[in-house]
């Protein structure tokens, strides 16, 4: 299988702080990897800099993404090669409507590659297909960009915009914390039927619950800036189980 | 001699008076949408294919401006009228817009004013508005003038018993602008809504004054003023609400928030509040600020490039005020040319040179 993303020796942090201490990862085409690990060791601000958000430091290492070096690529041109990040914390952006937000993604995606932008109705029978795939109600377009949703929204939201853009390497940050078991479902089966053997997905998670939906390949567990196990899927119920304490020593 | 007049059969309910304008077309009795498309324009403009008695309004219009003398044009209700001054080929002018609304009913006008070329126009202007016996009046300006013109103009407004004014001030494009905007809310039950929206960049200024007196009970008044600064561009906000003994159960509110999308642009703000009555409900406040960091990143990780992120910002920081233009067409042609002014594209409006919205 060929390797999409591989990441060496990864050291990072913000301003002073080092947070990433020399990680190590490879992704593949058709995988779906699952990072776990306590609060503040490091799966967001992996999911930040893999992204590109320019808080980060980068002092060691390196990220190539389908043979080109990422960590030279700026946000958008990383969302242009096939890069998603369904944000932990979406951000509200009052004033720019969901609708007006998307529809820009969508055409300097297409821009991007040569295409002319979509009119007007082909977005909308688009945006309807992808809204009806993650149960998201048409009224949503016409409001803020998440503002005003509530926790499950704002994440079925994200699955609504990566559905839109279709990478080829989403990571979701935690898509399934606050989510009932209904919301879980449903981001896992918008999960479930983006997967194809060419794109891949990392799942950052605390549960074994969302893992139950959408099932990984490859489970790695991230302690204080590093991977310091990765297993089969087994791995998940082994943490659920028993905690993070025996990958810490 | 008395000014030319065109008076309709009705008595007056509401009418604008022009004096010292150098050139100006109107659109009245047409229907509350706007009377034309974009692409046709020019064509109404110059050809007066609408009702004859426009293009005979309008032909007297240019005669009586230029002859210094007042007319008189009657706008009625449900029907947006749209009087557009152009600047063309005098250096200074000092001209008198006097809006008068005297009985209930609702008005929709808007002034538009341009400047043809890029001499240093320059234009003093008296503005008189007042609101009475009920009427609500929905007045919308745009200012969209060549860089190097200089437009003072000195509002004076009068909202009287139970009467409304929403005004939209648009300052699109100008070179230095000062709006001077003094109103009185003299008896019960009056509203006034001052908005403005003001775009400057290069070595534009845009200086904007205020003092908005409630001198009666149960009046109520909301001020919103933004402004989208770039290059080196300045602009001064002073708004004073005065609530005298009279005031009471008054409801005043004012904001003036900035964006400042360069190094060099400069806001000053300066809102301020006097109140001497005691059962009154009133707020003021400013905010200057640039575009916000995860705002930013979140957009550009969607593939949206950072010049198109800064333009959906600023066009969500502009939308507050434009949402107050209450008529949809309007509505819309403003938020595309303000779109346009955004991106740096000409703003006059396709196919014709003198009518921008
Ligand atoms: N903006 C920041 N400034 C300083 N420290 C930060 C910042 N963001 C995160 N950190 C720190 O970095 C560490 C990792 O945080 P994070 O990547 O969010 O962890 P996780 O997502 O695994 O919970 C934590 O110790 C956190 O406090
Ligand atoms: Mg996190």
């Amino acid at each position: 299988m060929s390797t999409l993303l591989e990441i060496n020796n990864l050291h990072a942090g913000i301003g002073e702080k080092e947070i990433l201490k020399g990680l190590n990862l490879v992704i593949r085409k058709g995988e779906v990897h699952a990072i776990m690990g306590r609060n503040g060791s490091g799966k967001s601000t992996l999911s930040a800099i893999i992204a590109g958000n320019p808080n980060y430091t980068i002092t060691e290492g390196s990220i190539t993404f389908m043979g080109q070096d990422l960590l030279k690529m700026s946000p958008e041109e990383r969302s242009w090669a096939g890069i998603f990040l369904g944000f932990q914390y979406p951000v509200e952006i009052p004033g720019v409507t969901n609708v007006n937000f998307m529809k820009t993604a969508v055409n300097e995606h297409r821009k991007q590659k040569g295409l002319p932008p979509l009119t007007a109705a082909e977005y909308l029978k688009m945006m309807r297909e992808k809204m009806a795939f993650v149960e998201m109600d048409p009224s949503f377009s016409s409001r803020g960009v998440n503002v005003g949703f509530s926790g499950g929204e704002k994440k079925r939201n994200e699955v609504f915009q990566m559905a839109m853009l279709s990478p080829m390497l989403a990571i979701l940050d935690e898509t399934d914390s606050g989510l009932d078991v209904d919301a879980l479902r449903i981001v896992a089966n918008g999960v479930n039927r983006l997967k194809t053997k060419d794109n891949a997905f990392v799942v950052i998670t605390h549960y074994q619950r969302l893992l139950d939906y959408i099932v990984p390949d490859i489970v790695h567990v991230l302690y204080k800036g590093r991977i310091v196990k990765t297993a089969g899927k087994e791995l998940a119920a082994e943490v659920e189980k028993h905690g993070y304490e025996e990958f810490e020593k | 001699m008395e000014g030319l007049k065109y008076i309709p059969d009705k008595k007056f309910e509401c009418n604008v008076e022009l004096t010292g304008a150098e050139k100006f077309y109107v659109w009245d009795g047409v229907s509350k949408e706007l009377p034309c498309k974009e692409t046709e324009a020019l064509q109404c403009n110059v050809s007066f294919s609408v009702p004859t008695r426009m293009k005979e309004l309008s032909y007297r219009a240019d005669i009586a401006a230029a002859a210094q003398e007042a007319i008189v044009i009657t706008p009625q209700t449900d029907r947006l009228t749209q009087i557009i001054f152009v600047r063309d080929t005098l250096s200074a002018v000092s001209s008198r817009v006097r809006i008068n609304c005297r009985e209930s009913g609702e008005y929709n006008i808007v002034l538009c004013y341009h400047t043809n070329g890029n001499h240093e126009y320059s234009t003093e202007e008296q503005m008189e508005i007042i609101v009475s016996g009920g009427a609500k009046l929905d007045l919308v300006i745009m200012q969209n003038e060549g860089a190097l013109s200089n437009h003072n103009t000195d509002f004076k407004i009068r909202v009287e018993k139970d009467s409304h004014l929403s005004m939209n001030l648009i300052t699109l494009h100008a070179g230095k602008v000062s709006n001077k905007i003094h109103t009185l809310l003299s008896e019960s039950g009056g509203q006034c809504n001052l908005n403005g929206l003001y775009l400057a960049d290069g070595k534009q200024v845009i200086d904007t004054k205020i003092t908005l007196l409630h001198d009666a009970p149960e009046c109520a008044s909301a001020q919103m003023f933004k402004g989208i600064l770039s290059g080196e561009a300045k602009s001064k906000f002073e708004g004073t609400i005065v609530v005298t003994p009279k005031g009471q159960k008054t409801e005043a509110y004012q904001a003036n928030n900035n964006l400042l999308t360069s190094e060099s642009a400069r806001a000053s703000s300066d809102p301020r509040l006097v109140i001497y009555a005691d059962d009154v409900k009133c707020s003021h406040g400013s905010t200057c600020g640039s575009v916000g960091d995860e705002e930013m990143f979140y957009m550009r990780s969607r593939g949206i490039s950072e010049a198109e992120a800064r333009i959906l910002q600023q066009q969500a920081f502009a939308g507050a005020v434009l949402d107050k233009v209450s008529t949809p067409e309007l509505r819309e042609r403003i938020s595309r040319l303000v779109e346009r002014r955004l991106r740096g594209e000409d703003i006059v409006c396709a196919g014709c040179g003198k009518r921008c919205c």
